[in-house]
């Protein structure tokens, strides 16, 4: 055509990188099994924690999923998509991070043999979905038992389950106590709807200095703050508080408004008309005969004096968020303004008002409340790290009681109830990727007896065999395994149990993520993505706005 | 190439003839083969990474595309075409520039044994318009035999090639239910369905099949103030487009006054107007209000107080729907005609619900039950953030493909069915031509095969077995009358065999359907016309040129 060789077409821009065929399939199962196998040593009672470094210098200690995960910087678009999958788990039910992941890496080894079988992987996925189904009705109907919410013991005990395989398992009583009581505390059943709100309602307070055991869960809440002024009281019983979200102290209006003096005298008003609002201000407050006064802005020196002559306490600078807590403890309303402030504002319900010294800091604590629906958790440990950590666990623990209480059912644990859907999933299917995906769930027990060092083939043996002589269709075969000995046990009354939501989203999100990946025969790396940009970020810069705001 | 040679004034290359024919439908082949993979209820995914190392998984033809970085400008046009096909009709992006494609490589076959690409174009157009004709007046299934159970059929074919393929029946029903409630009239009393006012939310969490449609708004915002109530039932609803925060003068309006004691009154009058307006509001039985602006906190108060639920910084696009839905005012001020601020109760919408609800870790708002129309919104969930991405675009295309089959009221038989049928049509209708187009309509007609053979192959099924066999039987349905039944056989690619798809419940909007070869044939043409390409080398400048900018996203921080 021009004599020579001819020039290439470029079609794609230059720097775009594409793979495609059977090599991606392989690949994406690759990257899957090297992110499972990254934390398949935290499953477990036995589970050692990881040390991870981050870019700025900083040290995570944790054997938590999500946290290792997040903290883990990969290439391939195949294992993000996995570490995604460790953050939904903890948003959407808080625990199985860990388990999650290498089922899902599991599930994507199982299907590699059949892609090297030259099977379509629709096929596979669409097998896959069948056994999810047949999962997810083994789960809910005969494969869990229903617990009673009030039973506090079997509540305990599958809260400590969850906090066993943890950093804080050491000290599991106290944990599940606290995690227990954060629930009950911030229950609330109105109109039929069961509404548990950890987040905003318990908070963690970390205070480094002593020892886990002198973590406490308060009957109340517990600020960072001190009394404006040193000479107000620190000791109140039966406090009555006030909550405001207003500045005690002159501010000026919204609209620019200009004030053209004329006399002189005019000057000194102005000035004292300042004061005066100030004045009134306290007098409303001081009307109402409260002990304490909390506000989320400034107290000014002048009203400090006007409250201290009162015997009045203050406390200024409170986080909104802090005081919505002190709101649900004590039963006061938050205030706007003074003129507008009611008998019915003020919050009675609490039965101590007092300011401790921890460490270097002082706080404030409003406890032996009468009905407290929010709670303050106060951790105590040694060190920043270990602080950081049994806030995770504990988080965790509360997401566990939660997830009870919102759906009152169990599942036995230590790897039974995956053998046990293995079992049945097995009598169904003959042959393919159902019976793969049934071997795949074999591995949570197989990690459990590799982790504690106990004889995996001749454990998981024994543990089919008793599952398979398990013949009652309405119960599940609790046999499982012992994460500490490695020992086949029974999980019966006093054994491990875990809350049915947990496993179920824990099979949901592997199944899903595994056909997401299986589904993948191209990968083209270094596209442009301008319009999406655009489009997100408004939405973005919405939220955060919002944030602001909040 | 010397300056001097150069016949161009300014600086650049320039090929002509031939090769740029070849040059460009190679690019274009390039491209459909690309997208190639997708096509068909056995097609995979794309994995596509951007330069941050986003990741997108999608198996959608438009947004593929849209990822890439094309540079050829032929391949650009096929882009493109992708793009308009994916607003015009919302589905069937893959195909058409399969097609197009297809119709190029074999107009280029036409072109080396020197027959003139004005012939190739304009018996390219007649084939296009005889097509056109032939499938609207033979190969349409009429709106009498449209059930509800045909418009999912259409449903779950669309996303037969998606990622939810599997829970099509769930998210079929879930399509068609949403395109009912957001049924609209038109001032000619058509029925429109206006997909966009279907609200999509996605969540990651619990699975695919928990996706959720709700009869109602679903709201992605929380209620100001966590001392409000979480739960309303029998809601009365005001929707206002301003702030309800402390009354501001507007920049530059100064108040000034001479009287010191006035500044007092300034400050509480500013505190004052918005309470009024509150507490007009709340008189008027409203227990919802939600806003596009801001709420101060300092207003909380009173709707605490009364036990109504304020939301604030509801998307303005979010509150009109919502204010339609309902039945209430869409309130951009609260002065009447007469300069009087009021609020009177017509201006209130209703709904049976407003609730507050946990979604993973996340909340969302959800109007249950409007009064004045049906709203539809729809939740999603998946396992993560790309999967629930790739369900979004699946179900929008599943939307504009019941929306087309709603509005038009007609379907077409899929699974290569028309396309087999079209080729025997096209091939007989070229023999009776004698001038010079016949060559090219038959090669139109050879083209259109591309979609069964594709999709016989990415079942990895014998293409050339089936697609003789699906041609047999439409021949047969062509020649002999009383088998004319046999036009709906096209392709059932899990067993690979030929079946009869309007049975099968293997439908297609037929708008989707003539679009895209509409679509196709002009994309082609446009390729085909060029016989001259000129490409300028890049300026050399010191500073930044404004495409350089472009390039480098500055001009978008």
């Amino acid at each position: 055509m021009f004599g020579g060789g001819r020039a290439p077409i470029l079609v794609l821009s230059q720097n775009t990188k594409r793979e495609s065929g059977r090599k991606v399939q392989l690949e994406n199962i690759n990257a899957g099994k090297q992110i499972a196998d990254v934390i398949r040593t935290c499953l477990g009672p036995q589970a050692m924690l990881k040390m991870l470094m981050d870019p700025m210098g900083g040290i995570v200690m944790t054997n938590d999923g999500n946290a290792i995960l997040r903290e883990i910087t990969v290439q391939h678009p195949a294992a993000k998509s996995m570490i995604e999958i460790a953050r939904t788990q903890d948003e959407e039910v808080g625990d199985g991070t860990t388990s999650v992941i290498v089922l899902a890496g599991e599930m994507l080894a199982a299907g590699e043999q059949f892609l090297h079988q030259n099977m379509h992987p629709t096929v596979i996925i669409r097998q896959y979905k069948e056994a999810l189904e047949d999962m997810v009705t083994l789960l809910e109907g005969p494969l869990s038992v229903p617990i009673d919410r009030n039973d506090k013991a079997a509540l305990a005990n599958v809260v400590k389950g969850c906090i066993g395989t943890k950093f804080i398992g050491r000290w599991s009583d106290i944990a599940v106590n606290i995690a227990l009581d954060a629930v009950n505390t911030v229950l609330i059943e109105d109109n039929g709807r069961t509404e548990v709100d950890i987040k905003r309602y318990a908070k963690v307070e970390k205070i480094p200095g002593g020892s886990v055991e002198e973590s406490q869960i308060l009957r109340g809440v517990m600020v960072n703050k001190d009394v404006t002024h040193p000479k107000m009281k620190r000791y109140i019983q039966n406090p009555r508080i006030m909550l405001l979200d207003c500045s005690l102290e002159y501010k000026k209006g919204e609209s620019q408004t200009n004030v053209e003096i004329t006399a002189e005298t005019d000057f000194t008003r102005l000035l004292e008309l300042e004061e005066e609002h100030v004045r009134r201000q306290c007098d409303e407050i001081i009307a109402l005969k409260p002990d304490v006064v909390f506000t989320e802005k400034g107290v000014s020196d002048l009203a400090q004096h006007f409250l201290l002559k009162a015997g009045i306490s203050a406390v200024r600078r409170l986080r909104k968020s802090d005081n919505n807590r002190i709101a649900r403890a004590c039963g006061a309303t938050i205030v706007n303004r003074t003129e507008e402030l009611q008998e019915s504002d003020i919050g009675t319900g609490a039965g101590l008002f007092e300011i401790k010294k921890l460490g270097d800091e002082y706080f404030c604590y409003i406890t032996e409340c009468k009905n407290p629906k929010a709670c303050t958790i106060l951790l105590r440990g040694a060190s920043k790290d270990i602080l950081n950590e049994t806030e995770r666990n504990l988080q965790d623990a509360l997401q566990v009681a939660r997830n009870i209480m919102l759906l009152p059912k169990l599942v036995p644990g230590g790897g039974a109830i995956e053998m046990a859907v293995a079992q049945k999933l097995l009598q169904k299917a003959t042959h393919g990727p159902y019976r793969a995906l049934a071997h795949a769930l074999e591995i949570v027990p197989k990690t459990l007896a590799q982790n504690c060092g106990a004889n995996t083939i001749r454990t998981l043996t024994a543990l089919r065999a008793k599952h398979a002589n398990h013949t009652d269709q309405n119960s599940p075969c609790t046999w499982g395994i012992d994460g500490e000995s490695g020992e086949l046990v029974e999980q019966t009354t006093n054994g491990l149990w875990e809350p049915l939501a947990v496993k179920l989203q824990t099979y949901k999100t592997a199944v899903e993520t595994a056909i997401l990946l299986l589904r993948i025969d191209d990968i083209v790396s270094g596209s442009k993505k301008k319009g999406d940009k655009e489009v997100a970020r408004p939405a973005e810069m919405q939220k955060e706005e919002q944030q602001q705001q909040d | 190439m010397s300056i001097f040679a150069s016949p161009l004034s300014v600086a650049g290359t320039r090929t002509s003839g031939a090769p740029v024919r070849t040059q460009n439908v190679m690019a274009a082949a390039s491209i459909a083969n690309i997208v190639k993979s997708s096509l068909g209820p056995v097609g995979l995914d794309k994995m596509l990474v951007d330069d941050i190392g986003d990741v997108t998984v999608t198996n959608d033809g438009a947004t593929i595309l849209r990822l890439l970085e094309v540079e050829h400008p032929a391949a650009k046009v096929l882009v493109e075409l992708a793009q308009l096909q994916d607003e015009e009709v919302g589905d069937g992006t893959t195909s058409v520039v399969i097609i197009a494609a297809e119709l190029l490589k074999n107009a280029d076959e036409l072109v080396k044994q020197k027959i003139h690409p004005t012939s190739i174009i304009s018996g390219y157009r007649l084939a296009c318009k005889e097509a056109c004709r032939y499938i609207q007046d033979n190969l349409t299934i009429p709106v009498e035999e449209l059930t509800k159970a045909c418009v999912v059929n259409v449903a779950k074919t669309s996303m037969s090639s998606k990622i939810i393929g599997a829970d099509a029946d769930l998210f079929a029903a879930m399509v068609v239910d949403a395109a009912n409630a957001i049924k609209v009239l038109d001032s000619s009393k058509n029925p429109l369905y206006p997909i966009k006012a279907v609200n999509i939310l996605k969540a990651h969490g619990r699975s695919a099949r928990e996706s959720m449609l709700i009869q109602g708004y679903a709201l992605n915002c929380t209620v100001a103030s966590q001392a409000m109530p979480k739960k309303i039932v029998h809601a009365k609803i005001a929707c206002l487009d301003f702030s309800l925060q402390k009354a501001k003068m507007k920049m530059g309006v100064q108040v000034l006054i001479n009287d010191p004691e006035k500044l007092e009154a300034i400050r509480a009058r500013e505190l004052d107007i918005t309470k009024e307006r509150i507490q007009k509001i709340l008189a008027a039985g409203v227990n919802v209000v939600l806003v596009s602006g801001g709420i101060d906190d300092l207003c909380l108060k009173y709707f605490v107080e009364s036990g109504a639920m304020g939301v604030r910084r509801v998307k303005k696009a979010d509150l009109k729907r919502i204010a339609k839905a309902t039945g209430a005012a869409f309130l951009t001020s609260l002065t009447n005609m007469d300069g009087e601020e009021c609020f009177d109760s017509s201006m209130v919408g209703e709904a049976a619900e407003v609730v507050q609800e946990r979604i993973s870790d996340d909340e969302l708002i959800l109007i249950k039950g409007p009064k004045a129309r049906t709203a539809a919104s729809i939740i999603l969930r998946g396992p993560n953030d790309f999967y629930c991405d790739e369900m979004e675009r699946s179900v929008h295309d599943a939307l504009c493909a019941v929306k087309r089959v709603l509005e038009s009221k007609s379907v077409v038989a899929g699974g290569g069915s028309v396309e087999a049928a079209l080729s025997i049509y096209l091939e007989n209708f070229a023999t009776t031509l004698s001038s010079r187009e016949q060559l090219a309509i038959a090669e139109f007609a050879k083209s259109l095969l591309v979609i069964p053979k594709t999709l016989a192959v990415n079942a990895a099924q014998d293409a050339t077995d089936l697609v003789a066999k699906l041609r047999a039987y439409q021949n047969t349905s062509q020649t002999k009358a009383d088998l004319a039944n046999l036009k709906w056989v096209g392709l059932d690619l899990l067993e690979g065999v030929v079946r009869d798809n309007k049975k099968a419940g293997v439908l297609e909007p037929t708008v989707s359907k003539i679009k895209s070869l509409k679509f196709a044939t002009e994309a082609a043409i446009t390729i085909l016309r060029i016989d001259d390409m000129i490409k300028l080398d890049p300026e050399q400048r010191g500073d930044k040129s404004y495409k350089q900018a472009m390039e480098s996203g500055e001009l978008y921080d």
